[in-house]
């Protein structure tokens, strides 16, 4: 009984993720790209975007403290931002980086930095929810995750 | 979905500078048993064709330090290796132009498996074709 609640949870979260915009289709294509080779694979690969995308909004933020400003400096960090966003399907990011990047193609700073904010919100709220979901695949144990994924 | 191989393993280059994109993109080959050389960089792959080294199938980044992919690509098919799939990939609508004007054979904005399995269904056609 505790098993299925936990799958029904599991289900249930991440249908929320994906109808409240946080994560798209491309999260789907990690899941299948897990195996019993590589069982955890979609938890290390977003490990990997977080600590990665971290390290890009600290230097974005240093980088928009800077003056002059280097747009073009800004635009490339931006840029890998939303190509590692949108590889893991972080919608809402990949989203925001877009915004970003407008902003900086328009040279407006203010933009820039009010959008910087809304990409570090995201950023940990993604962060927290995903934390929380693969917390409880953990709990259901690698057997059936495949099941999960296909949901 | 059922990772479909057919005859020998094809090989692969992947040119890609960002960990998460190198990450999910060797997976994805790995699922279809493809042999992948990973570089980080345009002119690490370039270096790669100079010392002589073969593909099938590369897979590249548009902009990355030190050499972009549509440079990379422009070198590499001036080399004479005109036979090898080139295929962009970029989540920048603009690269496709880049990629396509400096010869790539198709640009995607993001690689999903189903469309992997279709561009290594062509690429080994059409090494089967060259090799008949």
């Amino acid at each position: 009984m505790e098993y299925s609640n936990l799958r029904r949870q599991i289900i249930f979260m991440k249908k929320n993720l994906f109808d409240q915009g946080y994560l798209d289709e491309q999260f789907n294509q990690l899941e299948e790209l897990q195996d019993e080779s590589s069982p955890n694979f979609v938890e290390e690969v977003a490990a990997l975007f977080f600590k990665d995308s971290s390290r890009l909004l600290t230097n974005i933020e240093q980088a928009i403290d800077k003056y002059p400003q280097d747009f073009y400096r800004l635009d490339s960090l931006v840029q890998q931002l939303k190509g590692s966003g949108s590889s893991i399907g972080a919608l809402r990011m990949k989203n925001e980086c877009s915004v970003f990047k407008a902003n900086c193609n328009d040279r407006n700073l203010e933009g820039c930095r009010r959008s910087l904010q809304k990409m570090k919100r995201e950023h940990a709220t993604l962060k927290q929810k995903l934390e929380s979901y693969f917390q409880l695949l953990r709990q259901v144990g690698p057997r059936d995750y495949a099941v999960s994924s296909r949901k | 979905m059922a990772f479909q191989t057919q005859g020998s393993n094809l090989r692969a280059l992947l040119v890609e500078d960002i960990k998460v994109n190198r990450m999910i993109l060797s997976q994805m080959l790995r699922k279809f048993q493809v042999e992948t050389t990973v570089v980080q960089n345009g002119k690490e792959a370039v270096e790669l064709f100079l010392g002589g080294e073969t593909f099938d199938i590369v897979l590249t980044d548009n902009l990355m330090p030190i050499m972009t992919g549509p440079e990379a690509i422009s070198k590499i098919r001036a080399m004479g290796a005109t036979d090898v799939m080139i295929v962009g990939v970029s989540v920048d609508a603009n690269s496709m132009e880049e990629f396509k004007d400096a010869g790539a054979d198709l640009c995607v904005p993001k690689l999903k498996l189903e469309i992997l399995e279709h561009i290594l269904q062509e690429t080994r056609s059409k090494k089967n074709k060259s090799s008949a």
